[in-house]
């Protein structure tokens, strides 16, 4: 099962996709994932109920969120009502070491996304901050990156023992796809999505520079 | 290709790509023309005394070679809305290629959603966002 762990639609101050047309465009583009998760900005959107989009495109869509950390943007996957009420998701200076604790209390899993990028990446803080304690899945394909930003976080990962993930950190419907995660079996659920991370058996993948769908 | 009305228009057609003049030349005219004449936007060198990377193409100007791409396509649209995230500075005379998608079309209201990104010979986005266009029914 190939999901894209990392999405933002109109939800996100920065998003311009609407949930419904990044199903359209899978669909229509035929594009080789099976689902997505909106992982929307500082926030967790516990409202909004995707189940009958996702039946009817065949789709599975789970949530997340992105919070931000002095080490950067980090992706959260199986956000619950404990956690929510752990950490003030809308802050911008969470420690990333107290989220990743949260997460592991709470059954969620943390993981810094586009490491290599300026000021929200993880590589960049290393250097002042030292190498965080807790943190083992990293982002590693995004679909936003720019110039060397993988190749930094993948040198980085594979430095420090971490596993990768990949998203397309879409923000319009046609960004979507474009890096994803490779799971060997089907996953239906954010509890499922976490147990699959925490089991380690995925790939990071990623389509940028190749045809994909028709 | 070029369409007239919504009923012409598909979910996920491409719109003929468009490479902007991001020439000095073409820069110092638009600015002149906006009164947007700032060193930033007409002077590498002053941009770069600025901590730039280079004279920045002005904001208001790529989104109106977006508009341009638009209407490029479909000639009798009205433009409703151009929403643009700027990722990464435009820089002047360097190579952009702009490129736009429809993803979303209500032939009630005859309006399209257009996706919109600006990439550079990288393939890197610089600019994306989405426009809002109304076509005759």
């Amino acid at each position: 099962m190939i999901l894209d762990l990392h999405t933002h639609s109109i939800k996100s101050d920065d998003g311009r996709a609407k949930v419904v047309n990044y199903c359209q465009w899978i669909r229509t583009k035929n594009l080789p994932i099976d689902g997505f998760v909106l992982t929307e900005h500082r926030q967790f959107d516990g409202e909004s109920d995707y189940s009958t989009l996702a039946r009817q495109f065949g789709i599975t869509i789970l949530k997340g969120s992105e919070v931000e950390t002095e080490y950067g943007h980090v992706l959260v996957f199986n956000v619950t009502a404990p956690l929510v009420a752990e950490f003030d998701f809308a802050r911008i200076d969470l420690s990333l070491v107290r989220v990743i604790e949260a997460c592991e209390k709470h059954g969620a899993v943390a993981a810094p996304c586009h490491p290599g990028r300026k000021r929200v990446g993880m590589c960049a803080h290393i250097e002042n901050l030292g190498v965080p304690k807790g943190v083992k899945i990293v982002e590693i394909y995004n679909g936003g990156s720019r110039g060397d930003e993988d190749d930094q976080a993948r040198a980085m990962a594979e430095r420090e023992g971490y596993l990768g993930i990949g998203g397309s950190d879409s923000h319009i419907v046609s960004h979507v796809g474009r890096c994803a995660t490779r799971f060997p079996a089907p996953i239906g659920s954010e509890a499922e999505l976490a147990d699959a991370l925490r089991a380690g058996n995925f790939e990071a993948i990623t389509y940028r520079n190749q045809a994909v769908g028709d | 290709m070029t369409v007239g009305k919504i009923t012409e228009v598909e979910f996920g057609v491409e719109l003929p790509a468009f490479d902007p003049d991001t020439s000095m030349t073409n820069v110092r005219r638009f600015a002149k023309a906006a009164n947007w004449m700032g060193p930033r936007f007409t002077d590498h060198e002053a941009a770069r005394k600025e901590g730039l990377p280079g004279a920045l193409v002005p904001g208001i100007m790529s989104q109106g070679f977006l508009a341009a791409m638009i209407h490029r396509w479909a000639p009798d649209a009205q433009i409703e809305v151009v929403d643009t995230v700027f990722r990464a500075p435009v820089i002047v005379d360097e190579s952009y290629h702009i490129t736009g998608v429809v993803t979303d079309v209500d032939e009630e209201t005859g309006k399209v959603e257009i996706d919109l990104t600006v990439t550079n010979d990288a393939g890197e986005t610089r600019v994306f966002g989405t426009a809002t266009v109304r076509l005759p029914r």
